[in-house]
């Protein structure tokens, strides 16, 4: 990202305020969303988002282990992001930490829900294998492959793509197996569950430039942005995670007003992300 | 498909595929009684120098301002190395032609900054393989109200005009050979003889763009709505021709845009895949019937 001069900044200001934006968007509308499933066959559940030029992948693997003795009958479930050096130079070694660990903070706030487990995106029980003695980990990883713009929104909708399309072995443990010690699962049956994703929330990111908020800003318009709110939203119309970035403060009011425009918005993009990820499985299907 | 990753369903995928196939039959005849056989598969790594820009003196180019440094400004222009605008090489703000004196020297940022869009013709090679460039008429110059946009260089053929005003839509279109292209409002070109005001107008106006500008001040310089939807458009046609890798040309891109405005779509839907594939379909009949016409 070179940076603008001050005419093209102009510019850009100049349509938001007039809701035509660079590309003929509206401020509420969203890039044509590109959606692929099982991009990494090694993995238990992945998906590619592409939004405009920023492409994002998501992956999710599932290892055996033992469950958290505070919550036995559930799996654990982690999530980090990473920022690959093909996104830009300024991505190369450490570069990307500090952006890195921004999204994964934001993400396991929108996504993992609390301590007790309340509020996940979905319920990690689906994960246990013997309670108290079994389960699955999942990892969750997220990989930003070309960044411009709106990375938070693009590596939920992957996420969320990504678990769609986990599928979680069936283990069968013989019975009378002692578990303490590494027990014998059998996991030839090439069975599989799903899990429950209806759960899973949307992020929408409204960008503040001048008195108008945008959504699913391009790396230029950002660098316009005076703060930005990252609401993800479920099905239901209810907040499961809220972050703010960006400089400025912002009046008590502009940031409800921000929620229920993001409550707003959240709809279409729920509606839009399950078809295409439904699009998305079928072709991986025939193919 | 050239990795154009758009989600299209089943019959996009068809229908694009039979325009692209007809382009490339249509492609291969005009190359008189030739036959092509591929012997072997090179596998060609695209962001290597290999499609990058080639420069040749008289070319038009768009750059960005880097560096301001003494008597010159460096400007990145999608090449493998900078290109190098000397002060003697650009045109005064008050028009006269004399020597450059320390005072220009000094003033070099009241013309250029560093990240302006700058317009310029390449005039040579230095020595060591970087460029040289000029911006001596007053078509050149600095590029503001309107937006930059890259394509592959090797999508811009070199024609007798690059610079398009077109009237009707009340836009600068300017296609550098490098692959930068500007979409931006109007500007009359300036004229020599008005001195003393063009001095006040621009210490003005560069005045007050550094300082902090209420919201409503800065509202009424904003471009026009109608003019902004045009530049829109002809912005988000340029950027499906260069998706489906389509020479960029003057003609391709007003084409383009009739077409979108013809079939009244949204501008922000000529992003999307059906729009993609239409002008896919109009580009491979526009070819076959200027193809049957001479042949």
């Amino acid at each position: 990202m070179v940076g603008l001069s001050a005419g093209e900044k102009h510019f850009i200001q100049g349509g938001i305020a007039q809701d035509l934006r660079a590309d003929g968007r509206k401020r509420l509308n969203y890039r044509p969303i590109y959606v692929e499933t099982g991009v990494i066959p090694q993995a238990d559940g992945s998906a590619k988002v592409k939004m405009g030029a920023t492409e994002v992948i998501a992956s999710v693997k599932l290892d055996l282990a033992r469950p958290n003795p505070s919550q036995p009958g559930k799996g654990k479930v982690s999530l980090f992001v990473s920022c690959s050096a093909t996104a830009g130079p300024m991505f190369e070694g450490r570069g990307s930490e500090e952006l890195s660990a921004e999204l994964s903070v934001a993400l396991q706030r929108c996504l993992l829900g609390g301590k007790s487990g309340a509020g996940a995106a979905f319920d990690p029980s689906c994960l246990s294998i013997v309670d108290g003695k079994l389960c699955w980990d999942a990892y969750i990883d997220g990989l930003v492959v070309s960044a411009d713009g709106n990375l938070l929104d693009a590596l939920g909708a992957a996420i969320k793509a990504a678990l769609t399309n986990t599928r979680v072995p069936v283990a069968n443990v013989p019975a009378g197996a002692s578990l303490d010690e590494d027990p014998d699962v059998d996991l030839s049956s090439q069975e599989t569950t799903r899990i429950d994703t209806s759960g899973v929330p949307v992020i929408v990111t409204l960008t503040k430039v001048g008195r108008h908020y945008i959504v699913d800003a391009t790396s230029e318009e950002e660098s316009q942005m005076s703060s930005a709110v990252s609401v993800s939203i479920n099905k239901e119309r209810r907040i499961c995670g809220l972050t703010k970035r960006g400089g400025a403060g912002l009046d008590p009011s502009i940031i409800l007003d921000m929620i229920s425009v993001a409550s707003h918005v959240s709809e279409q993009l729920m509606n839009k992300l399950d078809s295409e990820i439904a699009a998305a499985e079928a072709d991986e299907q025939d193919t | 498909m050239r990795g154009i990753q758009l989600s299209l369903n089943q019959t996009q995928r068809l229908r694009l595929q039979t325009a692209l196939e007809l382009l490339e039959t249509l492609s291969s005849k005009a190359s008189l009684n030739a036959s092509v056989t591929v012997a072997d598969n090179i596998p060609v790594n695209y962001e290597d120098g290999v499609l990058k820009y080639k420069p040749e003196i008289g070319d038009i180019i768009v750059g960005r301002v880097i560096e301001v440094a003494p008597k010159r400004w460096r400007l990145e222009i999608n090449f493998i190395q900078d290109a190098v605008l000397m002060l003697s090489s650009m045109t005064l703000p008050d028009g006269i032609q004399r020597r450059r004196t320390a005072v220009d020297e000094l003033n070099m940022r009241s013309i250029f900054e560093e990240i302006d869009v700058v317009c310029a013709e390449v005039r040579g090679f230095q020595h060591d393989g970087s460029l040289h460039l000029q911006a001596r008429s007053q078509k050149y110059g600095k590029l503001e109200r309107g937006q930059l946009l890259t394509i592959p260089p090797y999508l811009v053929k070199r024609r007798k005009q690059h610079f398009h005003h077109l009237e009707q839509y009340g836009v600068d279109l300017i296609i550098g050979c490098n692959g930068f292209i500007w979409v931006g409002e109007h500007v009359e070109a300036k004229d020599d003889m008005v001195v003393d005001d063009q001095v006040n107008k621009s210490e003005q106006h560069s005045s007050k763009s550094r300082n902090w500008t209420s919201l409503e001040e800065q509202e009424q310089t904003h471009t026009p709505a109608e003019t902004r939807q045009n530049i829109c458009r002809i912005a988000n046609a340029i950027r499906v021709l260069s998706t489906l890798g389509f020479n960029v040309t003057l003609d391709v891109i007003m084409e383009t845009v009739y077409l979108s405005s013809s079939l009244n779509l949204e501008i922000h839907e000529m992003l999307g895949a059906e729009f993609c594939v239409l002008v896919a379909e109009s580009e491979a009949e526009r070819r076959s019937s200027s193809a049957k016409r001479k042949g």
